[in-house]
């Protein structure tokens, strides 16, 4: 029937607890304790949770994250897993056996995990700039573009052509000297004021902004104000636009 | 800045399945157990997602600053899903 646990996160406790039927398809999430931690769990069939309906996926993952966050909540500190990652019997052990015998085999790496983010919770910064509006200014800058675009306006024809392919590959080259050199600054900012951080992938760009910068922030829970402020001074700036996002339980740092 | 709490906000779906579909815990490798992957329509999911973004880029849908987006996103979600 339903042997296999579901995995949502190890928290601390050293009891065994109903959370109520928060889980996923309303299963009770309860814990597997082992002496000062906690497997946060449900019964789930032994295999994974998979369905054709997005809106049926997204409840679970909405789902998911809640039960994290519930027990975040209520225990202080989580170590949270993935989507879907479901814990089986083996051989003469059963799912519940397994769990134990992970937590006892990894208790002294877990228990340092759980110690080292007490108190503190993951926030996301994305610095997006406005690629036309940081391009528009490259003359007043760079000599080389300013001459390169008044000479392309006095050409005609097929010389006009060459010459403004030329400007574009200067405006291109220059602006990923931009990019770097302003990412490297936002990064010291930010790293200044945070404990750890994460890059992640810049993904694709719209309504006119690209995204310059991806990281995912540790730092204590109630301290976000201080990293909110150090943002404002990028925000504020009519070139820029930061997402701030969280507090998130540590994916990214577990 | 406050930070943008309410992850069931279709700007802030992405950053939560980022985080849900590629990261957590891992268990070690060398503990003997059965592990379910992740299944295949939690990743499309993402890629409908970002199949969104990617018509509004192009104005294929109507477009709307990520901050509105975020502040009515329950009945915007229901225009595109519509």
């Amino acid at each position: 029937m339903n042997e296999a646990r579901y995995l949502y996160c190890i928290s601390d406790g050293d009891q065994k607890e109903d959370l109520g039927k928060i889980g996923i398809e309303s299963n009770a999430v309860f814990t597997i304790p082992y002496r000062d931690l906690c497997a946060v769990v449900h019964n789930c069939p032994t295999v994974p949770y998979k369905s054709e309906d997005e809106e049926r996926v997204k409840s679970w993952v909405f789902t998911h994250e809640n039960v994290i966050e519930t027990a975040w909540e209520k225990f202080g500190t989580v170590l949270p897993f993935g989507f879907d990652r479901i814990i089986c019997g083996t051989g003469d052990m059963n799912a519940e056996s397994n769990i134990k015998e992970w937590l006892i085999k990894d208790y002294e790496k877990l228990r340092q995990k759980l110690d080292r983010l007490k108190g503190k919770a993951e926030f996301g910064v994305q610095v997006f700039w406005y690629y036309k509006k940081i391009a528009g200014h490259l003359p007043e800058q760079n000599e080389e573009i300013q001459k390169l675009r008044s000479e392309v306006q006095t050409k005609t024809g097929g010389l006009a052509y060459m010459y403004r392919q030329k400007l574009e590959i200067l405006v291109k080259k220059q602006m990923e000297l931009e990019a770097k050199n302003y990412f490297i600054d936002f990064y010291a900012q930010i790293e200044a004021i945070v404990d750890e951080i994460k890059v992640e992938k810049a993904k694709n760009s719209e309504n006119g902004k690209q995204m310059l910068m991806n990281l995912s922030c540790l730092l204590d829970k109630d301290k976000n104000k201080i990293l909110g402020e150090e943002l404002d001074k990028i925000d504020k700036r009519k070139e820029f636009f930061v997402r701030f996002t969280g507090p998130w339980p540590p994916y990214s740092f577990v | 800045m406050e930070p943008e709490r309410d992850w069931t906000g279709k700007a802030t779906l992405v950053d939560l399945l980022d985080r849900v579909l590629d990261k957590g815990l891992v268990i070690s490798a060398d503990i003997i157990i059965s592990l379910a992957g992740i299944p295949l329509i939690a990743v499309n999911l993402r890629a409908a997602v970002a199949a969104v973004e990617t018509m509004l880029k192009y104005g294929l849908l109507e477009t709307w600053d990520d901050r509105e987006l975020t502040a009515t996103h329950s009945s915007k979600l229901q225009t595109l899903n519509s």
